[in-house]
């Protein structure tokens, strides 16, 4: 090598930087910060374990962490239902239209989330479409307020996550060879024997990665809930901003931040162990 | 040869794959339904989000396009338009020298640079927000906080695209360049630039759309006159809602439909969708 | 005495714990074209490599028309290479691609124009120099490359089993076509393969490699009639080999206990073992013992017939296999698998090689 500095580190020395200021700083800031105590809605210096004691103990906060929990399972199962007959069929077509079949399928994630969730606002609000259709076919006798709900929850995070879902298992579908069907049925087994002993068991790795990574999105999402939710249906995403912003209790919030965290990790490592497809770097 | 007949096959017993089809199709509307319905509000001549529509007016179109309305938006497009940009020029010497150098630390640097995707941006908005407290950068809370935090979530995109673009270069072109007298600034220069080329647009583009989605970071890093559209419109939903928020919402989900579209017939993004390497 | 085109002095290579290169002493002259023979992992793409200049030896000195090159960078060095797999810049036409290296020399650009086209009329590809390589077969890509290699001019051009991805036909046909090019210009060349017709028909003088060392190096003649080892006879053909061990009569007496009456070169030591080599073509089957030269007894195993030639393999007295090829005149063969038969040759086809330690 030439004398000097190696050039790897000048290329990283800048990116590098800034992520480590940036992004591992302020996640630090708030592992310490979550076993600070506040008072008077300031951070002290005392170190404790209390803001971890009371989100674990306190029976609102169990509920919120339940909550957050179910419907992460909840969107995760809907997602992987609805998301592998889509993910089959796009990668299996031959249609001339198979390219934009998949743009279809992703487009709804140039919407912002928000956006996305509008929609089911005005179809599962009180005066909505999905009353008004219920109502004129005389399905229901009055308007049922579908929402603020963890159910309403539940359908918008859904259907804002579909995309994940369909794409993780799209490229895990990717790599399975189509002659694999051919050959078993060229053994004897008919479509339905080929597709659960052939297609389903190459298709796990991806169904599996397309649940984790739905549930790991669902499990920190905030528009959602707060839009189709209430202060009734608190998930962990809402209960931080509401210690943050609205009760400036920097010490539950960053514990509850970092219970997200913990989270997030433990999923990443599920999801390694698992062989879903790793990011190329 | 095999799987086309066989499909063939399939589709030609009807049976299972007109099944597919149905129930493809059943997720198509799920999806693309609410979306559907949004636009059609937007164009509501009553002031509720009646649907099916009653009426046809753009006078909700004409508010979208108010200053209330427009400055948020244009916030979002400056601060999507630097986003991309300093994402791109960063993630640039960061995966190049991930493709090209073997050194300790090497994995640790990957952890880091793909860390902001894996961790909730909600928790990365927190962080950062105290970070610019602790260090009494209060002022910088807007733009300038939201520049830093956009640009954090959206480099590992960038460096991602840029990485797959490097890693399809044939192996020995710069040692070919090198053998034909290119010194190693004009191989990057003549030969790697012009080839990783639809990286960089690809990194840029989803950088810009990320960062012009992006809620769950902007919520806790926005200041009043200094908002992005998407928590403008969170904000709005508070108060009840109106069909202007559904042309709001139209606007942008066309912006990056319109940018995905130009870019995609320009430079092609199609090889970079799955996050890795395709043949 | 002007300088050799390309000199290598007690070249090596490490990595780690394996030596790639072990020490290479190699002179080209100019004009000449050197293969660098031998199986995979024996060094040759390595040193070439090391010529080239991609990376630099653990160990040794490299001279390009006398001057030292070691410590110079691939680009200051005037060479061409031609890769296996061709390395044509895919966002460039062909043309392009070969006016490249005049580029990086800062060659005006009318010389550049007329230069190119003579380079792709050389290789006869005129008329294709606006096609990207993406739009091209493998074997015009080949000649891209090597047009690219060679406009430039370079002190030596370096190909690196270039023939290796063209099916079989295209390969004979291509490397007739690069030695004829080459000889036209005179380009000192070195040339690596693990195919040892290519490089017979190629080159002026072949190094066979192994374990990275040159074990021999000499025309292709040379090699193939006069191989100096026991590797270097089974590398290039194939050849029988007859273990023995040197009598103090200096003969050899097989394991079967036959002597063989034949010259024993001196540098072989009295009770060594050897081996007595001759190759299938170049001995015969026959019924009765023949008077003279080699004479080995065996049964008559298999005849497998190849279309324009015969193999006999004969299982000889005390284990020892034998291989005779014939051509095939039409006669059906007059021996039946089972029969007692000699295998026969004169001494002059026969050598005695050392047996490798």
């Amino acid at each position: 090598m030439r004398s000097g500095v190696p050039a790897h580190w000048l290329l990283i020395a800048l990116p590098a930087t800034v992520l480590l200021a940036f992004f591992v700083l302020p996640n630090a800031l708030l592992l310490s910060a979550s076993f600070l105590k506040s008072e008077a809605q300031q951070l002290t210096a005392e170190p404790t374990l209390d803001n971890y004691r009371f989100l674990f103990t306190r029976p609102l906060y169990l509920e919120v962490f339940l909550r957050t929990f179910a419907v992460g399972i909840a969107v995760g199962l809907i997602d992987i239902v609805l998301g592998f007959p889509l993910a089959y069929f796009l990668v299996r077509s031959r249609s001339r239209f198979k390219g934009l079949l998949i743009a279809l399928s992703l487009a709804p994630l140039l919407a912002s989330v928000v956006v996305r969730t509008y929609g089911w606002y005005i179809i599962l609000n009180r005066f909505g479409f999905a009353n008004d259709v219920l109502l004129n076919l005389g399905v229901i006798g009055e308007r049922i307020p579908f929402m603020p709900s963890t159910g309403a929850i539940i359908i918008g995070l859904a259907h804002a996550l579909l995309p994940y879902a369909v794409l993780t298992i799209m490229g895990s579908l990717n790599g399975v060879n189509p002659n694999l069907e051919s050959a078993a049925m060229s053994l004897g087994a008919n479509r339905t024997r080929t597709f659960f002993h052939v297609v389903m068991p190459l298709c796990l790795p991806g169904i599996a990665g397309g649940f984790i990574l739905v549930f790991s999105i669902a499990i920190s999402a905030y528009a959602t809930p707060a839009i189709l939710g209430g202060p009734a249906t608190q998930v962990a995403a809402t209960a931080i901003y509401n210690f943050i912003i609205q009760l400036l209790d920097w010490s539950l919030g960053a514990a509850l931040a970092v219970i997200l965290i913990v989270c997030s990790l433990l999923l990443l490592y599920a999801a390694a162990r698992l062989g879903a497809r790793r990011a190329a770097l | 040869m095999n799987a086309r007949i066989f499909s063939a096959r399939w589709r030609a017993t009807s049976g299972p794959w007109a099944l597919l089809c149905t129930v493809v199709a059943f997720v198509y509307v799920f999806s693309l339904g609410p979306i559907l319905i949004t636009t059609a509000v937007s164009f509501n001549q009553t002031n509720r989000s009646f649907f099916p529509p009653r009426g046809f007016s753009l006078r909700w179109w004409e508010r979208a396009l108010t200053p209330e309305w427009l400055d948020p938006l244009l916030f979002s497009l400056k601060l999507g338009t630097f986003t991309a940009l300093l994402s791109t020029l960063l993630a640039l010497p960061l995966a190049f020298a991930l493709y090209r150098y073997r050194f300790r630390g090497r994995e640790a640097l990957v952890a880091l640079t793909l860390g902001p995707l894996m961790l909730p941006t909600l928790v990365t908005g927190v962080g950062l927000l105290q970070l610019f407290q602790y260090v009494g950068w209060r002022e910088h809370i807007g733009f300038a906080a939201l520049l830093v935090g956009h640009v954090v979530i959206c480099m590992p995109f960038a460096v991602r695209t840029v990485s797959i673009s490097l890693q399809t270069l044939p192996p020995n072109l710069e040692l070919a360049a090198a053998s034909l007298g290119a010194t190693p600034v004009r191989t990057l220069r003549h030969i790697v630039f012009p080839l990783i080329k639809s990286g960089l647009v690809a990194g840029a583009v989803f950088a810009f759309i990320h960062s012009f989605t992006d809620v769950n970071l902007s919520i806790f890093l926005a200041r009043p006159g200094e908002v992005p559209i998407t928590v403008k419109i969170l904000g709005f939903l508070e108060f009840g809602f109106a069909p202007t928020l559904a042309a709001v919402s139209v606007i942008t989900l066309l912006l990056p439909l319109i940018l995905v579209a130009i870019v995609e017939r320009v430079s092609g993004l199609g090889d970079f969708i799955y996050g890795d390497r395709r043949g | 005495m002007a300088d050799p085109a390309l000199r290598l002095v007690g070249i090596e290579k490490h990595y780690a714990t394996v030596a790639a290169v072990a020490g290479i002493n190699l002179e080209v002259n100019e004009g000449e074209f050197v293969t660098l023979l031998g199986p995979s992992g024996c060094g040759k793409t390595t040193t070439l490599g090391l010529i080239a200049g991609f990376f630099p030896p653990t160990a040794g000195e490299i001279y390009l028309k006398g001057r030292p090159v070691a410590d110079l960078p691939s680009f200051r060095r005037d060479i061409g290479v031609v890769f296996q797999d061709y390395a044509l810049f895919p966002h460039m036409s062909a043309a392009a691609n070969v006016a490249f290296g005049l580029r990086m020399r800062n060659v005006p650009q009318p010389e550049i124009t007329k230069r190119v086209a003579d380079a792709l009329d050389l290789v006869q590809l005129v008329g294709l120099g606006e096609r990207r390589p993406l739009q091209m077969s493998g074997g015009q890509r080949q000649r891209v490359a090597l047009a690219r290699a060679l406009v430039i001019n370079p002190t030596v051009l370096l190909l690196d089993e270039p023939l290796s991805n063209l099916d079989l036909k295209l390969r004979e046909e291509m490397r007739i076509e690069i030695a004829a090019i080459q000889r036209r210009l005179g380009i000192t060349t070195v040339f690596v393969t693990h195919d040892q017709s290519e490089a017979l028909v190629m080159s002026n003088r072949i190094a066979v490699m192994n374990a990275g060392r040159i074990e021999q190096i000499g025309e292709p003649a040379d090699i193939y009639e006069r191989p100096a080892t026991r590797f270097v006879a089974e590398f290039i053909g194939r050849m029988n080999m007859f273990a023995g061990q040197v009598t103090p009569a200096r003969t050899v007496r097989t394991a079967a206990g036959t002597e063989i009456d034949l010259p024993v070169p001196a540098s072989i030591v009295t009770g060594a073992e050897v081996h007595v080599a001759v190759r299938p073509e170049r001995t015969r089957l026959v019924r009765d013992k023949p008077a003279d030269g080699l004479a080995l007894r065996g049964a008559l195993r298999q005849v497998l017939y190849l279309g324009a030639t015969r193999e006999f393999h004969v299982a000889l007295d005390a284990g020892q296999r034998g291989l005779v090829e014939t051509p095939n005149d039409g006669a059906a063969p007059s021996f039946e698998t089972g029969a007692t038969v000699w295998l026969a040759a004169s001494f002059a086809n026969c050598r005695v090689l050392p047996a490798p330690s």
